[in-house]
């Protein structure tokens, strides 16, 4: 199981990620950040709406409401250019830190 | 049977709890749950247990709350609205309207309120208008921050611990010595001077002698004339533009001649404009101070560093260090002059001597910074009051409100909208008050004027910065007497409001008992403190002084008039209503020490006495009604009395230690021996502020400047008229210019009877105010009690039973406003009589008088409102709802 530090670390550049291939709506992106994850990420569910409402605050995406199926009203979240931006330097940092935890930990297997 | 949309209302239920979520995040959260129970349902749960795992799975309310709370957070500390913007404009006019029916609907409430704020901002805006006048002194001129008097620091000896006095040769010798002082003048004048043109003289007594640099330092605007140029000639004058109209008119006085005491001609070379401009230099009449030296002083005076007698001026290096300058000053005299000299020059900024100056010999009328915070306090004390009467009436309304609130807020007004009403009603009632407080301001000016002593006008109409000044008051008591109100009016339930439970009685009782006792201790403060100055300004005016000082006149005798001072007392003796004709050098009022220890008869070398000495002439001892304790007065027939006698006061001979027969004792001061031929008894010549001083007179013809003449009680115009005809007769070429003594020593009260004008007139204020407060409350609460009146009616209680128990309240409030007043009241009349070496004690009756003062006229009031309720028929009272 991934901590929940580091859920709550990931959770933003993953939204982002999602929302960067297309506008999606908060049960959706949940159920594709389960389904790429194969399960490891798990997290109850209604915490991840007051995230996508900070996101809102800090520009990275945008929402509007549309009339869907069953004539509910959804709210579908778009990524806008900050947060394009914000994922781009997202995951350089992630790179960096997956390449210097493999540079620590390889060495480490050889010795064995 | 699982009914899901009945579960699912009842899921939803609990977010509603929860401010935070608004519509949109129920309707995403609910959209999450429909969805994941169907991908449950999908999986092939049963629908009861879908929907538990679904609800799981979104997650505990609570949690996502705090989530939600998080950023809100986040977004107040950013001030990024996150809710679409709760101020809306639209609302503002309805605020406004809201507002203006509240007025409309209750009249005498709305009256009681505008009057007291009226009459507050009024107070305030007259004071803030006095404060700006006085702070306004000499902060036109360009260099206002550069220029400095010089003073001398003589705490080293005793006699004064300082004086704005100095000796001539100063001015140019700082100038040469220092190259941070640029420039420096002379300023100062001796005794008055005859101005005539053609038939026209007048004594100046402000005929200011200056150095050419005077009008390179100081920004005074010449109207006409070079400020390089109009000391080019040694013999010049230059004239403020009301002085010029005086002896002109229309005439341009360029280039005309005026001639002084008869003597010498000095010839007009410049107009300056003065009148409007707040300056701690006062003239009229402007020369170069060489004349001064040459045609009155004599030529030895021009170096004389011991000649201390006129103010000095510097203008400074911008750069130039005050420290560094007054450190070089502290021996300046000391090394230049004489070593014996132990006087310390300090240099004091121009801007100072107005408000904070208190020097020794200051040649000016000054402001007195202590008055600024008096009237300021007590513009404040008025406007605090009228601020509490606003809070008191409108919390004392809030059973009517309350409703209102209720309300509002059940069709969907939140809580920071009805603040923002209650706001707009005070400020919008402040800003009517403000009219009115305008056009009292036009009204009472000429009192206040009369009151302080000030010439303000209403120019400030014109000045934009008054009006902003006065608006910004307006809105900050609007704003002040808002606060409660809004925040106690806006914070009603509707539930509790609606259904009627929550005003039984009365309302926080304990908040508007503190706001009542706040205003009546201010009112009982000042009653008390105007009764005291009044009783101790009585005192001084009935005190016997020791000597009679009314149907005096007296006359000025110096230039040429000194010479024909006998010639005129003899002609004056000859009227049948001049009682006594005599002179002197000083004005009792103003009589100085002497330089130097006297010495007398088994002195002690050591003993150091300082005595204020008198030169007079025959008769002063009898026009003035003064008694002798033993000996006799200065009398024609005793030949050695011009030069030889004196007569001493009782403080003296106490001082010196003289036993009886003083008479006969050896005295002399000034290297003058004689004996004493009188001693009198002690009397007040100064003010009352002062102790008694050891006091001596002696004869001395040559240097009698001021002549007295006692004349019979009866038509004081007619005797004058016929005494100026005699003076007129004599061609003495001066005008006859006579004051009257008692004026004089009216004079030396003048500040203590403003004062005494000014506590009452606030007093009157406080009182007014709060009484109106008083009155508007004591209805209130009436009706609130009408119901409870009418049943005691029934039930037999009586009027006066009824106004008792009504009044009983106010009583128990505005005896304990007393009791916070007096000790305030005690403590600051205690420190103000100080200021009198003989004053009044302070009794206990004085405190009671001024509380049972408030005490009725509270009474009074309340009464009228009580009275009414009580009278009224409880048939009708009980129909009351």
């Amino acid at each position: 199981m991934v901590s929940k530090t580091l859920m709550a670390a990931s959770t933003r550049p993953l939204i982002l990620a999602i929302l960067a291939g297309g506008k999606n709506y908060g049960y959706s992106i949940i159920q594709k950040v389960k389904d790429i994850s194969g399960g490891h990420l798990e997290w109850t569910d209604g915490m991840l709406y007051p995230v996508l409402q900070r996101m809102e605050m800090e520009n990275l995406i945008t929402s509007n409401w549309k009339l869907s199926d069953g004539n509910r009203p959804r709210r579908y979240y778009t990524i806008t250019d900050k947060g394009r931006d914000e994922l781009a330097s997202e995951l350089i940092s992630w790179r960096y830190i997956w390449q210097a935890l493999k540079g620590l930990t390889d060495p480490l297997k050889a010795g064995d | 049977m699982f009914d899901l949309e009945k579960e699912i209302r009842k899921w939803k239920k609990v977010l509603y709890k929860h401010e935070v979520f608004d519509d949109g995040v129920i309707t995403d959260l609910e959209l999450h749950l429909r969805k994941t129970y169907q991908t449950q349902r999908e999986a092939g749960l049963p629908e009861e247990e879908a929907f538990r795992s679904a609800a799981a799975q979104v997650g505990e309310a609570d949690k996502i709350a705090a989530e939600y709370d998080k950023n809100r957070l986040a977004a107040l500390i950013r001030h990024a609205p996150l809710h679409p913007r709760r101020f809306l404009p639209a609302l503002v006019w309805h605020y406004i309207k809201t507002a203006l029916r509240i007025i409309r609907r209750r009249k005498a409430y709305t009256f009681i309120n505008i009057s007291g704020l009226a009459i507050g901002l009024c107070v305030c805006m007259l004071i803030v208008l006095w404060v700006a006048d006085e702070w306004s002194f000499d902060r036109f001129h360009t260099n206002a921050d550069r220029i400095f008097r010089v003073y001398r620091d003589e705490s080293a000896t005793q006699m004064f611990s300082t004086s704005a006095l100095t000796p001539p040769p100063m001015a140019a010798a700082l100038k040469q010595d220092f190259p941070d002082i640029i420039r420096s003048t002379r300023f100062g004048y001796w005794r008055r001077q005859l101005v005539t043109y053609r038939d026209k003289s007048f004594n100046e007594t402000r005929y200011m002698h200056v150095d050419p640099d005077f009008f390179h330092m100081f920004s005074f605007p010449l109207l006409k004339g070079d400020p390089d140029t109009v000391f080019a000639n040694p013999y010049s004058i230059v004239l403020t533009e009301k002085t010029a109209a005086k002896y002109f008119g229309e005439e341009d006085p360029i280039g005309k001649t005026l001639t002084v005491n008869n003597r010498f001609d000095v010839i007009i070379t410049g107009i300056i404009r003065r009148d409007s401009l707040k300056s701690s230099l006062e003239f009229d009449l402007l020369s170069p101070f060489d004349i001064l030296i040459k045609e009155s002083l004599g030529e030895e005076v021009r170096d004389n560093w011991g000649f201390n007698s006129f103010g000095t001026y510097v203008l400074l290096e911008a750069a130039a260090s005050l420290d560094n300058l007054n450190r070089h000053l502290k021996d300046y005299l000391n090394k230049k002059y004489s070593e014996e000299d132990t006087d310390a020059l300090v240099l004091q900024p121009l801007t100072d001597i107005h408000l904070f100056s208190n020097l020794g010999h200051d040649l000016h009328n000054r402001g007195d910074i202590k008055y600024v915070w008096i009237f300021s306090a007590l513009a404040v004390f008025v406007l605090l009051i009228a601020c509490v009467n606003f809070v008191n009436l409108t919390t004392a309304r809030s059973v009517r409100r309350a409703k209102e609130v209720g309300l509002r807020k059940v069709v969907g007004a939140n809580r920071r909208q009805l603040i923002r009403q209650f706001f707009a009603e005070s400020v919008l009632m402040s800003l009517l008050a403000l009219i009115f407080a305008l056009l009292l301001v036009e009204c009472l000016l000429p009192l206040f004027n009369n009151l302080s002593g000030k010439e303000l006008s209403s120019s400030w109409l014109k000045n934009p910065s008054f009006l902003l000044i006065f608006i910004g008051l307006a809105l900050l008591t609007g704003l002040l007497s808002g606060i409660y109100p809004a925040l106690f009016l806006s914070s009603f339930q509707p539930v509790r409001v609606l259904k009627g439970s929550m005003f039984s009685t009365r309302a926080n009782p304990l908040f508007r008992k503190v706001l009542v006792i706040f205003q009546f201790s201010l009112s009982v403060f000042l009653i008390t403190g105007t009764l005291i100055i009044s009783r101790q300004l009585s005192y001084l005016r009935h005190t016997n002084l020791g000597f009679n000082r009314e149907h005096i006149i007296y006359v000025s005798i110096h230039g040429k008039l000194h010479e024909q001072y006998n010639a005129i007392r003899e002609r004056f003796l000859q009227h049948p209503d001049v009682l006594h004709v005599t002179a002197s050098m000083a004005l009792p009022t103003n009589i100085q020490s002497t330089p130097g220890t006297p010495m007398w008869e088994g002195k002690d070398p050591e003993t150091v006495m300082e005595i204020k000495a008198d030169f007079i002439d025959y008769d002063y001892i009898e026009t003035f009604e003064i008694s002798l304790v033993e000996g006799r007065s200065f009398s024609r027939e005793f030949g050695s009395d011009p030069e030889t006698a004196f007569i001493v006061n009782e403080e003296a001979v106490r001082r010196m230690g003289l036993e009886s027969p003083v008479v006969g004792k050896k005295f002399g001061f000034w290297g003058i021996d004689g004996r004493i031929i009188g001693v009198m008894k002690d009397a007040h010549f100064q003010s009352l502020h002062h102790k008694i001083e050891p006091l001596v007179f002696k004869m001395f013809p040559d240097w009698l400047r001021r002549m007295y003449v006692k004349v019979r009680s009866g038509d004081m115009a007619l005797t004058l008229a016929s005494l100026e005809k005699t003076w007129d007769g004599m061609n003495t070429g001066y005008p006859f210019e006579v004051r009257f003594l008692d004026e004089d020593f009216e004079n030396l009260y003048k500040q203590e009877a403003r004062l005494e004008n000014i506590f009452r007139v606030f007093a009157a204020l406080a009182v007014f105010i709060a009484c109106l407060g008083l009155f508007g409350l004591a209805s209130f609460i009436a009706e609130q009690r009408t119901k409870e009146i009418g049943i005691r009616k029934v039930l037999g209680s009586s009027t006066a039973g009824i106004v008792g128990l009504l009044n009983r309240d106010f009583l128990k409030w505005i005896l304990t406003a007393a009791f916070f007043a007096w000790p305030a009241a005690y403590l600051a009349m205690h420190f103000w009589l100080q200021k009198f070496a003989y004053r009044i004690p302070l009794e206990i009756w004085m405190f009671f008088l001024a509380a049972s003062i408030g005490l009725a006229v509270g009474l009074i009031t309340v009464s009228l409102q009580t009275l009414k309720a009580a009278r009224t028929h409880p048939a009708n009272s009980l129909k009351h709802e």
